[in-house]
C-alpha cells in the first residue's frame, strides 16, 4: 500500500510540488519566526553575558514592581563605602547611565532607529568594565572628555582628538573624544550608540548627583561570587540589593526575551494565517486528486481493497507530501527569517544580523504543523474516497461525494453564527467573561470560524455571483469570456474554496485598512479638536526622548506663551503594565484640551492621578478615592483620583499625573526625559516668527522635529501607515499562498478538461484564446475571493473599530479607494495565478488532448 | 497500387502527396503512413477504411492539419500545410475545416446552439441565420438548442457535432468514426444527414470508418493497410464493401 502511495506521489511530481508549495510556505513562515526570534534572543543573551564578563556582584536599587521601560531605582552614593568595607571585595565602583545622543560633524543626531542611544559613566578600573575595551586613547578624566563606541566613530569619521556635541538630559555640550571603545570583538552594543563619561560628569548629565544606578564588584581571588553576594547583602540598606553578575545577565536577557515574546506571538499569528490559507489549498487539492482517481480507487476496491486501505492510501500520500513540505519549509525558514529582518529594517528597526540557530522546537513545531495540516486536509477526501462504490470503476459515472447543499447551509450558518458571537463577545465582552488573553484567542477562533463558514456558504452562491461579476465579460470577450464564467462555476465548491483562500488574506488587509484609516481619522480629529498648541516637538523613531532643557529654553523666550512636557511611563495596575503620561499641569490647559469633567489640572499639580472618564465609569471609581498604583522606583502607593477627563487623543494616555509626581516616581528609570513638548506661541506673534524661535531653540537637539498642527497630524498618520506596511507585508505570504492555490486548482482543473481544450483547439481556437479563457477564469475566481474578503474585512473592521471606541478610536473611516483597489489587486493576483496554467493549456498537444482518457 | 486518377471533374478540396508518418525511432519505429498519395475532391463524400492500426486516423489528422507529416506534402485547397505555423494552422482549421470526432465532440458548458456556432464564435464572426436554421432543421435539433450536451442523447450529440462541422461552410469536413458509438438507428440518421450535406449543399466530407454500412453512404472508399492505400471503391453499397473487405481478409 505504501508502495502504491509512493508510486502515485512520484507519478505526479508536479502536482506534489504545487501542493507541497502551499504547506511549505506556511511551515517556512513558522520556522522563520522561530529562527528570527531565536537569533535575536541569542544575540542579546551573548551580549549580556559579555557585558557582565569579569564582574562578580552587582549592587542596585531593589524594586518589587516590574514594569516596562524601567530599570532599578538609583541608590545613594554612600552605599559604595559600605560595599568596599565588606571583606572579600577586591574592587568596586559605582556607575550611572541614561540617555546620551551623539551628534555627527554636521550636527545631525546619530540615532539608530531600533536600538537605544546610551550614555554612562566609565569605570577607572577597566577590570570592572565587563568586556569594554579601549580601542585607542584613554578613559575620560575631565568634564569635557568622552569615549564613544568604535562603530559610531568609524561610521561618522570621528577620531580621537575630535570634538563632538552630545545631548544628555541636562544639556547639549561639546566634548573631546579621548578614546574609542569596543565590546569584546564587537564595535558596538547590538546597534546602540554609546557615550562614556567620567563618573562625576555622568552623574551631573543624568541628573543623578550623589547617586549610582549600580555598583559593580569584583571578588578577591578565592572568594565565590555567591558568598560575596551574601556578605554584601547583609550590609546593604533597605531598598538596595546585591545580585551575582551571572544572575543579572540572565535576568536582563530574560526581560528582553519577554518583550520579544510579544513579537514572536504576533509573527506566529501571521504565520498561522498563512497555514490556515494553505490548509484550504491542500484540502482542495486532495479533493480534486481523489476525484480524478475515482475510477482507479474504485478499481482497487473492486479487486478487493478495503475501504480502510483506500483511506490509508490517500493518507499516506498526504504524509509524504506533508513530510517533504515540512523539510523544505523548515529550510526555507532561514530565508523567511532573513526576510523578516529586512522588513523590520526597511521600516527602521535595525537588528543585528548573526547566523540563526535551528532549535529542536523549530523542527518539531514545523513538522507537526506541516504534517498535521496536510494529513488533516486529506482525511475527509480520503474517507469520501473510501465510499466510492466498486461499481464506479466499471461505469463511467461521476459519483457525488459532496455534502448536500442543505447540510452545508445548516452547518455553515451555525459556524458563522458561533464565529460572530465569539468575536462580538470577545470585543465587547459583556456576555461571557473569558479573561483578557482568552478573549483574544476567542476572537481569533471566531475569525477562523467566520472564514470557514463564508467558505462553506459561498459555494452556494458562487454560481450567481460569478455570473454577476462576469456579466460584462461576454461583451468584452465573447466566447472565451462565456467559457471562463461557465468553467468557474462548474465545480462551485472548488471555486469557493479556492476563492476563500484568497479571501482570508485580503479580508485581513481590508480589516487593517479600515482600522488604520479609523485610527488616522480619530487621531486627526483628536489633534484638530484637542491640540491648542501651535507646535509639537517630538522624537521620530521608536525610542528615546530629548532633554527637558529644550522646554526650559523655550519658556524663556518672549514669543512663547507656554510649553507643556509629556513624559511617558509604565506602572503596575493589578499585575499588568499600564501606560501613563506625566504632564506639566500648570500649562496643559493652554496647550492641550483635555475635556476635564471632574477636578482640575491645578489640583493634579499637587499630586494624584486624573483618569479617563470611561475607565472611571467602568471601574465604578469615584473622584476622591484612592487607587493602588505600583511604580518601579517607589513601589506600591495609594494614589488619589483627583479628576476625570474625556479627550485622550493628544496625550494618548488614559492616566495622567503631574510632572512633580512623575519625577518622584520615575527618576532615573530612563524615561524621565521629554517625550513630547507642546508649544503655544504668545498672542500676536506672527507664525513665521514663533516658528523661527522654536526651530532655533530646537536646532541643538538634532534628534527632534518641530511640527505645526497639520504636520503633526500628518506625522501621526505616517506612523499608522508604517504599521500598515508592516502588517500588509506580513500578510503577503498568505496572499501568495492563495495565488498558488488558484494556480494549483486551475492546473488540476485544466488537466480534467484536457479533451475539451483539445477540441477547442481542433475546431480553431488559437493558443491566445485558450490562454485568455483561463486568465478570465482565474480573474473571476480571484475577484470572487477579493469581494468575499472585502465583505468579511468590512465586518471585522466595523466591529473592531466600534469596540475600540473607548481607546479613543471613535471615528469609523472606510478607505473606499484602497478597498476597491483590493478588487483590482485580486484581478492582478488572478492573472499571475493563471500564468503557468494558461501556458500549459495553450501548449497542449491537440491530438493527445482529444484522445486523452 | 496508389490510385491517383480522378474520377470526378470537380476541384480538389484536399490532397496528400507521398505522405509518410513515422512514430518512434529505430527498432520501435512505426510507419503509420507510408507514402500515401490521395486526393479528396470537392463535393464528394469519401470514406477511409482499413483494419485497426492501418493508419486511418493518422491520415485524417495529417490531412486536417492536426498532425504533421514526417515526409510528403498536404494541401487544403491550394494551401500547403507544411508551410504553416501553428497560428496559421489554427486559422485554417477554424475557417476551412470542420470536424466530427467519435466521442467527446461538444463543450459541456455550452448549449447545443453555442456548440453548433462554436467555430464562428471563436472567430468572432456573425453567422448566417438562415443557413443555421436550415442545418439545425435538417438535423432535427430545433427544440434542443438550449440544452447542454449532458441533456442530449448520444445521437443528438453527434448531430450537434455535425451541425457544427457544417455551419461555417468549411471547404472540407473530417469525421473520425462519427457513428462509432451510436446505435444503428442514430447512426443511420447521422450518416444520412452527412450524405445529404454532400448531395444537397455540395459539402466535401472525408470520413474514417471501419463499418461497411457506414462506408456505403459515401461516394468513394479508400482502403488503407499498413499505412498504404491498397484499393479504392466507387459508389459503394454495403454488399460491395463487404465483398471487397473479404477479398483483403480484413
Ligand atoms: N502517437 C502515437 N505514437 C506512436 N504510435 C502511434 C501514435 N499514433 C498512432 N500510432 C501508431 O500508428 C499506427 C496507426 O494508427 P492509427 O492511425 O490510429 O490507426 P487506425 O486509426 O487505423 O486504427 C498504429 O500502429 C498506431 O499504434
Ligand atoms: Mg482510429
Amino acid at each position: 500500500m505504501i508502495r502504491t502511495a509512493l508510486k502515485t506521489v512520484f507519478a505526479h511530481k508536479l502536482r506534489l510540488a504545487l501542493t507541497a508549495m502551499s504547506v511549505m510556505m506556511g511551515v517556512a513562515f513558522i520556522a522563520g519566526t522561530f529562527i528570527f526570534t531565536d537569533t535575536i534572543d541569542e544575540t542579546f543573551n551573548d551580549l549580556f553575558d559579555d557585558l557582565f564578563a569579569g564582574q562578580d556582584v552587582i549592587v542596585q536599587g531593589e524594586t518589587e514592581i516590574d514594569v516596562g521601560f524601567s530599570g532599578p531605582p538609583p541608590m545613594d552614593a554612600g552605599v559604595l563605602d559600605l560595599v568596599l568595607a565588606v571583606p572579600g571585595v577586591d574592587a568596586a565602583e559605582g556607575s550611572v547611565g541614561g540617555l546620551a545622543i551623539i551628534y555627527d560633524k554636521e550636527g545631525e543626531a546619530i540615532v539608530p532607529t531600533g536600538p537605544p542611544t546610551i550614555g554612562g559613566s566609565m569605570t577607572d578600573d577597566l577590570r570592572l568594565a565587563g568586556n569594554v575595551e579601549l580601542r585607542d586613547g584613554r578613559v575620560p578624566e575631565t568634564a569635557t572628555e568622552v569615549s564613544i563606541d568604535a562603530k559610531t566613530a568609524t561610521d561618522n569619521n570621528i577620531v580621537v582628538g575630535d570634538v563632538v556635541k552630545i545631548q544628555s538630559p541636562m544639556e547639549v555640550a561639546e566634548y573631546e573624544v579621548v578614546s574609542t571603545i569596543g565590546f569584546g570583538e564587537s564595535d558596538n552594543l547590538a546597534g546602540a550608540t554609546f557615550a562614556g563619561f567620567e563618573l562625576a560628569t555622568a552623574q551631573r548629565l543624568f541628573d543623578l548627583e550623589g547617586q549610582y544606578s549600580s555598583i559593580v564588584v569584583i571578588a578577591q581571588e578565592g572568594t565565590s561570587p555567591d558568598l560575596l553576594r551574601n556578605s554584601i547583602a547583609s550590609v546593604l540598606p533597605e531598598g538596595v540589593e546585591a545580585v551575582t553578575a551571572a544572575d543579572e545577565a540572565d535576568a536582563q536577557s530574560e526581560v528582553l526575551s519577554e518583550s520579544l515574546g510579544f513579537l514572536q506571538t504576533a509573527l506566529l499569528v501571521f504565520a498561522l494565517v498563512a497555514v490556515f490559507v494553505a490548509s484550504f489549498i491542500i484540502q482542495n487539492t486532495f479533493r480534486i486528486i481523489v476525484r480524478q482517481r475515482q475510477k482507479e480507487l474504485a478499481l482497487m476496491r473492486a479487486v478487493g481493497a478495503t475501504g480502510n486501505q483506500v483511506v490509508w492510501m490517500v493518507v499516506i500520500e498526504a504524509i509524504i507530501v506533508g513530510a517533504v513540505a515540512s523539510i523544505i519549509g523548515i529550510a526555507f525558514g532561514f530565508v523567511i527569517a532573513q526576510g523578516l529582518t529586512s522588513v523590520l529594517s526597511a521600516v527602521g528597526f535595525d537588528l543585528p544580523s548573526t547566523t540563526a540557530p535551528l532549535a529542536t522546537r523549530t523542527i518539531v513545531v514545523g513538522f507537526a504543523v506541516g504534517m498535521g495540516v496536510t494529513v488533516a486536509a486529506a482525511v475527509l477526501p480520503a474517507i469520501r474516497a473510501a465510499r466510492i462504490p466498486p461499481v464506479a470503476a466499471l461505469q463511467d459515472v461521476d459519483v457525488r461525494l459532496r455534502m448536500s447543499d442543505r447540510r452545508r447551509t445548516i452547518i455553515g450558518s451555525i459556524v458563522l453564527v458561533v464565529g460572530i458571537a465569539l468575536i462580538v463577545n470577545g470585543l465587547f465582552g459583556d456576555i461571557l467573561d473569558l479573561g483578557p488573553l482568552n478573549e483574544l484567542t476567542a476572537i481569533g477562533a471566531g475569525a477562523l470560524m467566520v472564514f470557514l463558514a463564508v467558505s462553506m456558504l459561498s459555494s452556494l452562491i458562487v454560481k450567481p455571483f460569478a455570473q454577476f461579476l462576469g456579466w460584462p465579460l461576454p461583451s468584452i470577450d465573447n466566447l472565451t469570456g462565456t467559457l471562463a464564467i461557465e468553467n468557474s462555476v462548474r465545480k462551485p465548491r472548488r471555486t469557493a474554496t479556492t476563492a476563500s483562500a484568497l479571501m482570508i488574506g485580503l479580508a485581513l488587509v481590508a480589516f487593517f485598512f479600515i482600522l488604520g484609516d479609523s485610527i488616522k481619522a480619530s487621531a486627526g480629529a483628536a489633534i484638530e479638536e484637542g491640540l491648542r498648541a501651535d507646535y509639537v516637538i517630538n522624537v521620530d523613531g521608536f525610542s528615546g526622548g530629548f532633554s527637558p532643557v529644550l522646554g526650559n529654553t523655550l519658556d524663556e523666550a518672549p514669543e512663547i506663551e507656554a510649553t507643556t512636557s509629556l513624559r511617558f511611563g509604565f506602572w503596575d495596575r493589578d499585575g499588568s503594565d499600564e501606560f501613563l503620561m506625566g504632564i506639566d499641569s500648570e500649562t496643559v490647559d493652554q496647550t492641550i484640551f483635555l475635556g476635564v469633567t471632574a477636578g482640575s489640572t491645578e489640583i493634579l499639580g499637587q499630586g494624584g492621578v486624573m483618569v479617563h472618564e470611561d475607565i472611571v465609569d467602568g471601574e465604578g471609581w469615584v473622584v476622591g478615592e484612592t487607587i493602588p498604583m505600583g511604580f518601579a522606583t517607589t513601589g506600591r502607593q495609594q494614589v488619589e483620583l483627583v479628576g476625570t477627563f474625556t479627550e485622550a487623543g493628544v496625550v494618548q494616555a488614559n492616566f495622567l499625573i503631574g510632572m512633580g509626581f512623575y519625577e518622584e516616581n520615575f527618576k532615573g528609570v530612563g524615561t524621565d526625559v521629554d517625550f513630547v513638548l507642546a508649544v503655544k506661541a504668545a498672542e500676536g506673534v506672527p507664525g513665521e516668527t514663533s516658528r523661527a524661535v522654536v526651530e532655533a531653540a530646537a536646532a541643538d537637539y538634532a534628534n527632534v522635529t518641530v511640527r505645526d498642527q497639520a504636520e503633526y497630524r500628518k506625522s501621526q498618520e505616517d506612523q499608522v501607515n508604517q504599521l500598515l506596511v508592516i502588517f500588509n507585508a506580513l500578510l503577503i505570504l498568505a496572499v501568495i499562498i492563495a495565488v498558488f492555490g488558484i494556480a494549483n486548482t486551475l492546473a488540476l482543473s485544466i488537466f480534467e478538461r484536457t479533451r475539451e481544450i483539445g477540441l477547442l483547439r481542433a475546431v480553431g481556437m488559437s493558443r491566445r484564446q485558450i490562454k485568455r479563457m483561463i486568465r478570465w477564469e482565474a480573474i473571476i475566481v480571484a475577484i470572487i475571493g477579493a469581494v468575499l474578503g472585502i465583505v468579511v474585512g468590512l465586518f471585522f473592521g466595523i466591529v473592531v473599530t466600534a469596540a475600540l471606541g473607548a481607546q479613543g478610536i471613535d471615528v469609523l473611516s472606510i478607505p473606499a479607494v484602497q478597498i476597491l483597489g483590493l478588487v483590482v489587486f485580486g484581478a492582478i493576483a488572478g492573472l499571475a495565478a493563471a500564468m503557468f496554467p494558461a501556458r500549459r493549456a495553450a501548449k497542449l498537444n491537440i491530438l493527445e488532448a482529444i484522445s486523452y482518457e | 497500387m496508389t490510385t491517383t486518377q480522378a474520377t470526378s471533374t470537380g476541384a480538389v478540396a484536399a490532397r496528400i502527396d507521398s505522405g509518410t508518418k513515422t512514430y518512434g525511432q529505430g527498432d520501435t519505429e512505426v510507419r503509420a503512413l507510408d507514402g500515401v498519395t490521395a486526393e479528396f475532391e470537392s463535393g464528394r463524400f469519401t470514406a477511409i477504411m482499413g483494419p485497426s492500426g492501418s493508419g486511418k486516423s493518422t491520415l485524417l489528422h495529417c490531412v486536417a492539419g492536426l498532425d504533421v507529416l514526417s515526409d510528403g506534402r498536404v494541401f487544403i485547397g491550394d494551401t500547403e500545410l507544411g508551410a504553416l505555423n501553428d497560428k496559421d494552422l489554427t486559422l485554417l482549421r477554424r475557417e476551412k475545416v470542420g470536424f466530427v470526432f467519435q466521442a467527446f465532440n461538444l463543450i459541456p458548458t455550452l448549449t447545443a446552439r453555442e456548440n453548433v456556432l462554436l467555430p464562428l464564435l471563436i472567430a468572432g464572426d456573425d453567422h448566417d441565420e438562415a443557413w443555421f436554421d436550415q442545418v439545425v432543421g435538417i438535423l432535427g435539433l430545433e427544440d434542443r438548442l438550449t440544452h447542454r450536451p449532458s441533456e442530449l442523447s448520444g445521437g443528438q450529440q453527434q448531430r450537434v457535432a455535425a451541425a457544427r462541422a457544417l455551419v461555417s461552410r468549411p471547404a472540407i469536413v473530417f469525421a473520425d468514426e462519427p457513428s462509432g458509438n451510436l446505435d444503428s438507428k442514430s447512426a443511420a440518421e447521422l450518416l444520412d444527414f452527412m450524405r445529404r450535406a454532400v448531395k444537397e449543399f455540395g459539402q466535401t466530407i472525408v470520413m474514417v470508418t471501419h463499418d461497411p454500412v457506414a462506408a456505403s453512404y459515401s461516394d468513394r472508399i479508400v482502403f488503407l493497410e499498413d499505412g498504404k492505400i491498397v484499393d479504392e471503391l466507387h459508389d459503394p453499397t454495403p454488399d460491395s464493401v463487404l465483398d471487397r473487405m473479404r477479398q483483403f481478409g480484413a
